[in-house]
């Protein structure tokens, strides 16, 4: 013992009865408070929520830490996904009954295969049914009569053009290329200039997915025609389904795609674009306001130039991301009003201000958004006639053995359209075979995609 | 029982095996077991051979197959470089510490980053081509990671730029160990340096070398998933130029839903290897006979 610590003999510092009758009373009313202050968290409902999209829209964690903070209801503990596991990671938790209450869910077939498995519940009668529609989650989410996803934020799909470049080439930056002929003029005249005109980057394959969404719906009179192209109803060794790959391996014979495609990846290649180094690509909305602010408002946006006969040719392409509730939760009444939560006007400003893009409720107030190029993004996607994007019909098999493949192949192997299309309906009938007991289901969704 | 009983030893040594047992033992089986079901999640109903029969009807496997099996060509390059790195360093030529160190770092940086760097400098717009270019060397300007034709080898290129130092080291582990006497008494002889490496060091280097062999087999057949990931764009790309098994089965597990497939592909891959061990020790036995 120290001598500091030792007591006075005079008694002095020590505690006398009263006050220590008063910490005791002031001790048994802290515990008392306490006590019912646990048993209250105790009954406040937890939410897990695995989630993903920081990765595409930066700010998206800070809206939601904001948010979760504010949601009185229930206690969400949220988890940000590897963008590799986020289906797989949310099967095998609902396959072994230990599902998080709310999952990201990315559009089509990314989340139908979880409700043709028993993974994920309705969300029609669980969340507010005016917020569920209000949230325009899009035709993908619909299975057997039910909405099965709520969308969150949109993803507009255009095709960036450099203004400036436009203009050096002597082309009118206020009317780009809108038939597959205007095309074809427009990147010689930037080939002349000396600007490389078409393309971005394929190496990690994600351009060549965008390609097939801009392309093959130019030759669709519907959604549904997509999935009838993997059951088998539909072939793609018929020229129309496969000209996509022809009018690509048109432009790589002209020249008209960058030295550097095949060695870059899609943001990269974006960048190129960006940067005054290329004439077109393919991009994506979220990107635009601050590629808008980088070239001070020179990136146009266009939908890709028309060459197909079908019914969706030349209309812009949006997508939509989602999140959906778990059908082994516990907690689903709690997980759906933390949903409708979210659809709050208050929430959906504050998505906004944090992340600088667009919740997809239609409860937005969207007056608040004034940069020139997201706003006319914005009127003529989001708000426009759009169709949603038909590579989320694709079956995982066809995307990564064929959707990727074609298109890489293509721009670096010499492959030619014709063969890409060979290629792709022997993939689809591979997958068939791999999945004799997805076919079923995916000729149901088909028939009421096509329904309407 | 009897402290010099013949089953205390394998008492000792039963909680580790129980152990082992439990940990790759049951996945083991269950590997085996969900390569015969149609596995959706976690289980499936059973199917027999039909997975197998579907992998090696697949055009996409056998690409995969022929893929690892060209991976196999780097391994002669691979000890012959780090050989005559090996009896190099061992000559101990000025700096030659600092040369050994330099030869290991390769091998002490992880895949991923090394592979990501590199990736980097063999962008068709990247360092290498412009050095290339600078140089007047435009014919060998290449598409390294986006041409078809070139990706695998510029894979390989990057296997054995890393994976000769682990035989760099390897091997002059085993020379440090010998006996200098003989070498002396060789260079006494007016052996030259060649007839001394060829005559004299190499043939007892022969454990070693085997055992790099089949090392170096063993990472070309299971373990270059790191390399062809960031290099073929995380997909094995361009096209199918760089799919290997390991990346067959990531996407069948991943990608595509298909754990069954995945398990069928561990399977047959795991046979393999274990075919390849087990070759290997008996050409040992035979020669120790």
């Amino acid at each position: 013992m120290t001598t500091t610590a030792r007591r006075s003999p005079t008694g002095a510092g020590m505690m006398d009865r009263r006050r220590l009758l008063q910490a005791g009373a002031g001790l048994g009313a802290l515990t008392l408070t306490g006590g019912l202050a646990g048993r209250a968290l105790a009954q406040t409902p937890t939410l897990d929520m695995w989630w993903w999209g920081e990765q595409e829209l930066p700010g998206l964690q800070a809206y939601l830490d904001k948010a979760i903070a504010a949601f009185t209801e229930a206690q969400v503990t949220p988890m940000l996904q590897d963008t590799a596991v986020v289906i797989s990671q949310f099967q095998t938790a609902a396959a072994a009954g230990e599902p998080p209450d709310l999952q990201y869910l990315w559009n089509g077939i990314y989340h139908m295969e979880s409700v043709w498995l028993g993974y994920l519940a309705h969300l029609d009668g669980l969340m507010d049914d005016g917020l569920l529609a209000a949230s325009n989650h899009g035709p993908l989410s619909r299975f057997d009569g039910h909405v099965w996803r709520m969308g969150w934020y949109p993803l507009p799909m255009p095709w960036y053009y450099n203004k400036d470049l436009f203009d050096k080439a002597g082309l009118n930056a206020d009317a780009p290329p809108a038939t597959w002929d205007e095309l074809l003029a427009a990147c010689e005249a930037l080939k002349t200039a000396g600007v490389e005109p078409f393309g971005g980057g394929v190496q990690d394959g994600y351009w060549a997915e965008w390609y097939i969404t801009h392309g093959l719906s130019q030759n669709l009179d519907s959604v549904g025609d997509a999935v009838n192209l993997f059951i088998g109803d539909l072939d793609f060794r018929e020229p129309r389904y496969h000209q996509h790959w022809v009018k690509l391996q048109e432009l790589r014979d002209a020249g008209f795609l960058n030295k550097d495609m095949a060695s870059l990846g899609l943001y990269p290649g974006i960048d190129l674009c960006v940067n005054g180094q290329l004439g077109i690509c393919s991009s994506i909305g979220t990107r635009l306001p601050a590629d808008a602010k980088t070239t001070n408002g020179r990136i146009g946006c266009m939908v890709l130039p028309v060459f197909g006969q079908g019914a969706l040719a030349g209309r812009p392409v949006v997508d939509m991301q989602g999140m959906g509730i778990a059908a082994g939760s516990e907690a689903k009444e709690a997980a759906a009003s933390f949903l409708n939560f979210l659809n709050q006007p208050a929430q959906l400003a504050s998505f906004w201000e944090a992340t600088g893009w667009i919740p997809a409720a239609s409860g937005f107030d969207d007056s608040v958004i004034t940069d020139a190029s997201v706003k006319d993004l914005w009127t003529r996607w989001g708000k426009g006639d759009p169709i949603t994007n038909i590579t989320n019909l694709m079956p995982g098999q066809f995307y990564e053995q064929a959707a990727i493949p074609t298109g890489q192949n293509i721009i670096t192997a010499g492959m030619s359209g014709e063969e890409a299309g060979e290629l792709a309906a022997r993939v689809a009938q591979e997958w068939r075979d791999f999945n004799p007991d997805l076919v079923e289901k995916y000729q149901q969704w088909a028939s009421e995609l096509s329904a309407g | 029982m009897r402290r010099n009983s013949p089953l205390v030893p394998y008492l000792f040594v039963l909680p580790l095996i129980c152990l082992l047992a439990f940990v790759f033992g049951l996945s083991l089986i269950r590997l085996v077991e969900f390569s015969f079901k149609q596995v959706r999640g976690i289980d499936g109903p059973w199917i027999g051979l039909r997975n197998y029969e579907l992998v090696l009807g697949q055009p996409l496997f056998w690409e995969s197959v022929i893929h690892n099996l060209k991976l196999f060509l780097t391994i002669p390059v691979m000890v012959m470089v780090a050989l005559v790195l090996a009896l190099l360093l061992y000559e101990r030529l000025p700096g030659w510490r600092i040369h050994r160190t330099i030869l290991f770092l390769p091998y002490i940086l992880a895949i991923p980053i090394i592979a990501v760097v590199m990736k980097e400098m063999f962008q068709f717009s990247g360092p290498v081509n412009a050095v290339l270019t600078a140089l007047s060397l435009d014919f060998m300007v290449l598409d390294w990671i986006g041409s078809a034709d070139v990706a695998l080898w510029t894979v390989m290129g990057l296997i054995v730029w890393r994976e000769t130092a682990l035989g760099v080291i390897l091997f002059l582990s085993r020379l440090m160990a010998l006996d200098e006497s003989l070498i002396e008494a060789a260079r006494l002889d007016g052996a030259s340096w060649r007839q001394r490496a060829w005559h004299v060091l190499i043939p007892q280097m022969r454990g070693v070398i085997e055992f790099f062999v089949v090392i170096s087999a063993i990472t070309m057949l299971s373990a270059v998933f790191a390399y062809v990931y960031v290099i073929g764009g995380g997909r094995g790309g361009p096209g199918t130029a760089t799919m290997v098994i390991e990346l067959y089965i990531f996407n069948a597990l991943i990608r595509t839903s298909l754990p069954g497939i995945a398990a069928a592909v561990s399977v047959l891959l795991f046979a393999v290897s274990l075919l390849l061990i087990w070759a290997l020790f008996r050409v040992r036995r035979r020669e120790e006979a």
